[in-house]
């Protein structure tokens, strides 16, 4: 019976442990979008280089994750809540891991962009850097939390970075239209809103986890606006 | 319910009363039964033997005469058991007696006793015979034959009294098991009914319990410990009161992480530090409340070698706070072992002020070394050989004088400064009037103000209280505060001043229609060396110390100044002057 209990009680650490490694995942992917954010609009390229040094720390700690949660899926065969918590952190390691990779993108580009005279002040770049990072920010806690909510206010937040990378998108092909040496420019500038958009994208993928884990129900290819919050009510039969 | 014992005490009372007289009854009823029995048993035979006097003749003819004095049945009987006198008359018809027990044991050992019930009289019967002897023959038996009824009636009479008793210590064993049970329940009812005051946290006060026995003992003892409880919980809160006004009367954020990482305990401190920002961060571990990477860090680097973590952490984004955390586990506390405190201390002014200084070292050089590049400049060229052209040589040296100048201009102002922070300049307050200062600040800036064609106006009210100021300061700040007005005023715009009592200060205010400062500027102006516009400052002349001297002054003035800035518009500086208490001489 002592031995049981202590097992389940190192096992109940294990999950733990694993949710405060989501989280610091999160934050350092959060911490590389804030940085990265700055080297453009600071105009600090070495800022965006470390950066890209910082990105072997997420894939590190991504690998580390997967190895742990696999160890702890083929070890102590979690069932219910905590198998769906596991395979949902499985799923959600790699999302966090995607938006370090596009951090790094987001840094090359500004790299690039740094060495050639600003094309515009920089206006809806920084709100979108801003949304995704809440958006990972709130996806984390609505994980951590099981606020089913929380993740569904997350997911239709998507919606407002689709418009600005759309209105970008516009405006930047007014500048190249106009002067053909901007192209560079604002191919560039394109390619990091368009890096931010998925980032939005993957962290919308997170708060779709958090749901289906709390709920069960499967949001993944929902228009976000189609999903009423009360589908925060059903809980699982199981619970 | 008091119930219980009552019936426990009764109960015990009604047994042992059940069994007392049970064997008072068994064996004194017993014991009166016998001794009757054997009074009557001598008595017949008493009678008996008398009557054995007689021969059987006269027995046989007195036989009811004899009845009547013994109160008994009289039976003759010859030697073969014939039945020959008989008084009861019923039993007369009976056949042979011969074989009686009381008969045969008279016949054999002269004299013969037995117990029976007989059917004719409907009693116990008690019979006594002897044999009627002539000379050594038995020629017959006499019997003597009483019935048992006064023994019986006695019995009963003895048993109705047993029961009479019985029936009162029934009643009176009911009364005392009452009375018992009210006197032990009592007290102990008031127990319970305490205890459970005390259990509730109520303050019980004292048991009241007036009893010598036992339950007396145990009442002294409960208040006893009530009080000595009462006491440490006066002790144990006072304690923790203390510690609870050092810990949330603490300026520095503490936190309190358990066993499990998670936050336990915050403090007042620390709340007032971060504000709502991160909502409810108890019970949630520090990455999940703050998500802050640096503070991670040093909790990662405790927990991995176990030794105090002293960090420097920065949290939030705009505005900034930066934090000097050290990490240390929970020591010499019991039950907390394993738990870990984290200390903040805001250090956001003294980084500030670290920026400030180090930027000023900066600055001091910039400044210093631009005027010395251009001396430098000349002076090696002239060197080369170009003093011994005259005209380049006389055209050289206005530059130089210049930069010397300014060079001189900018220590001067260190020095001032300087002197200011250090304490070691000379105030010599005194009651003055604002109008003449004014009057002398505006002439001297008047030749300035012409050159760009500025208009300059004055309004001060004759009326206006005089000032507690020194005299050359107030017109260096003037100076000043109207110089840089001109200064960043483009050419035909305008400089007012005026001034105006407010409360006990009295405000002077220089507006200017001049370039503005940029809102989020404004709060660094008065920063030594601080320009909005590097290059174009210096194009002016400046040294960058002009405000910052200003700001010094009016708070050695214990005056302040306040600026408001419109972007292209122009800026107000306005300068807050105590009014001077002293009497005008």
């Amino acid at each position: 019976m002592e031995e049981v209990k202590r097992t389940s009680q190192h096992y109940e650490m294990e999950l733990q442990s694993i949710k405060q490694s989501l989280l610091y995942l999160g934050a350092l992917t959060e911490h590389a979008i804030e940085n990265v954010l700055i080297s453009l609009l600071e105009r600090k390229s070495d800022l965006a280089r470390t950066v890209i040094d910082g990105d072997a720390e997420i894939d590190k700690l991504d690998t580390e994750i997967e190895d742990r949660c696999i160890r702890l899926l083929a070890l102590r065969q979690p069932i219910a809540r905590d198998l769906r918590f596991i395979t949902t952190g499985i799923k959600i390691n790699g999302h966090l891991e995607r938006i370090g990779d596009m951090a790094v993108n987001i840094a090359e580009k500004v790299i690039a962009l740094n060495e050639e005279p600003q094309l515009k002040p920089y206006i809806d770049l920084p709100r979108m850097a801003d949304i995704a990072r809440e958006m990972i920010r709130g996806s984390i806690d609505a994980l951590v939390r099981e606020d089913c909510q929380l993740a569904n206010r997350i997911r239709r937040m998507d919606t407002a970075i689709d418009t600005l990378n759309e209105q970008i998108f516009r405006e930047l092909l007014t500048f190249m239209l106009e002067d053909g040496r901007t192209i560079h420019r604002a191919l560039l500038i394109m390619q990091v809103s368009k890096n931010l958009e998925r980032i939005a994208d993957h962290a919308k993928g997170i708060a779709d986890m958090v749901v289906y884990m709390v709920t069960g129900i499967n949001v993944r290819h929902q228009w976000p606006g189609d999903t009423p919050d009360e589908i925060c009510d059903t809980q699982r039969a199981e619970e | 319910m008091h119930g219980k014992l009552f019936f426990k005490i009764f109960g015990t009372y009604l047994v042992i009363a059940v069994m007392a007289i049970g064997i008072i009854g068994l064996l004194a009823g017993n014991q009166i039964r016998e001794k009757l029995e054997r009074q009557i048993e001598a008595e017949l035979f008493a009678y008996a033997r008398i009557v054995d006097l007689y021969s059987l003749k006269e027995i046989e003819q007195r036989a009811d005469q004899i009845a009547k004095i013994t109160r008994a049945r009289v039976t003759v009987i010859d030697r073969d058991g014939k039945v020959i006198a008989e008084t009861d008359q019923e039993a007369l018809s009976l056949g042979s007696h011969f074989d009686r027990p009381e008969i045969q044991e008279a016949r054999v050992r002269g004299r013969g006793t037995a117990t029976r019930y007989s059917q004719t009289v409907g009693e116990e019967m008690k019979y006594v015979a002897l044999p009627i002897r002539k000379g050594d023959q038995i020629i017959g038996y006499i019997r003597l034959a009483r019935p048992l009824v006064e023994v019986r009636k006695s019995i009963e009479e003895f048993t109705a009294i047993l029961l009479r008793s019985f029936l009162v210590i029934l009643i009176s064993s009911v009364l005392m098991a009452f009375f018992f049970s009210r006197r032990i329940t009592g007290p102990i009812r008031a127990m319970e009914q305490f205890t459970k005051r005390l259990r509730r946290g109520e303050a019980p006060g004292t048991l009241l319990i007036r009893s010598s026995d036992e339950i007396g003992v145990l009442a002294e003892n409960i208040n006893y410990i009530v009080e000595e409880l009462s006491h440490r919980i006066g002790d144990l809160q006072e304690e923790k009161a203390k510690v609870e006004a050092a810990f949330s009367s603490a300026t520095d954020g503490i936190i309190l992480l358990g066993v499990d990482g998670k936050i336990e305990i915050v403090n007042q401190g620390m709340r007032n530090m971060i504000g709502e920002r991160f909502g409810n961060i108890l019970d949630k571990t520090p990455l999940e409340a703050f998500r802050n990477l640096e503070l991670q860090k040093a909790l990662d680097q405790y927990r991995t070698t176990g030794q105090p973590v002293f960090h420097e952490i920065t949290f939030g984004e705009e505005p900034q706070t930066v934090f000097d955390v050290a990490v240390t586990p929970v020591r010499g506390v019991e039950g907390s072992e394993g738990k870990t405190m984290l200390v903040l201390h805001d250090v956001t002014r003294l980084k500030k002020l670290e920026r400030v200084r180090v930027d000023f070292v900066a600055n001091v050089t910039h400044e210093i070394k631009t005027p010395l590049t251009a001396i430098l400049g000349f002076v090696e060229t002239l060197q080369e050989g170009a003093i011994e052209d005259k005209a380049t040589a006389r055209r050289f040296l206005t530059p130089i004088t210049r930069h010397a100048e300014r060079l001189n201009r900018l220590v001067e102002d260190l020095l001032t400064i300087s002197n200011i922070e250090l304490g070691e300049m000379r105030f010599y307050f005194e009651s003055v009037a604002l109008s003449g200062a004014v009057e002398g600040a505006m002439n001297i800036i008047q030749l300035k103000a012409r050159e760009k064609n500025i208009r300059l106006s004055q309004q001060v009210p004759e009326e206006l209280p005089r000032i507690r100021a020194d005299r050359d300061r107030l017109s260096q700040i003037l100076l000043n505060v109207l110089d840089n007005a001109v200064k960043f005023t483009p050419e035909s715009g305008s400089v007012t001043l005026t001034a105006e009592p407010a409360g006990d200060e009295v405000v002077v205010r220089i507006a200017d229609t001049g370039i503005g400062v940029p809102r989020d500027e404004i709060s660094r102006l008065g920063e030594r060396f601080y320009r909005v516009d590097k290059t174009r400052s210096r194009e002016l002349g400046g040294t960058g110390l002009g405000l910052s001297i200003v700001k010094h002054l009016m708070l050695a003035h214990r005056g302040r100044i306040e600026i408001e800035s419109q972007l292209g518009r122009g800026t107000t500086v306005s300068l807050f002057f105590p009014v001077s208490t002293e009497p005008v001489s």
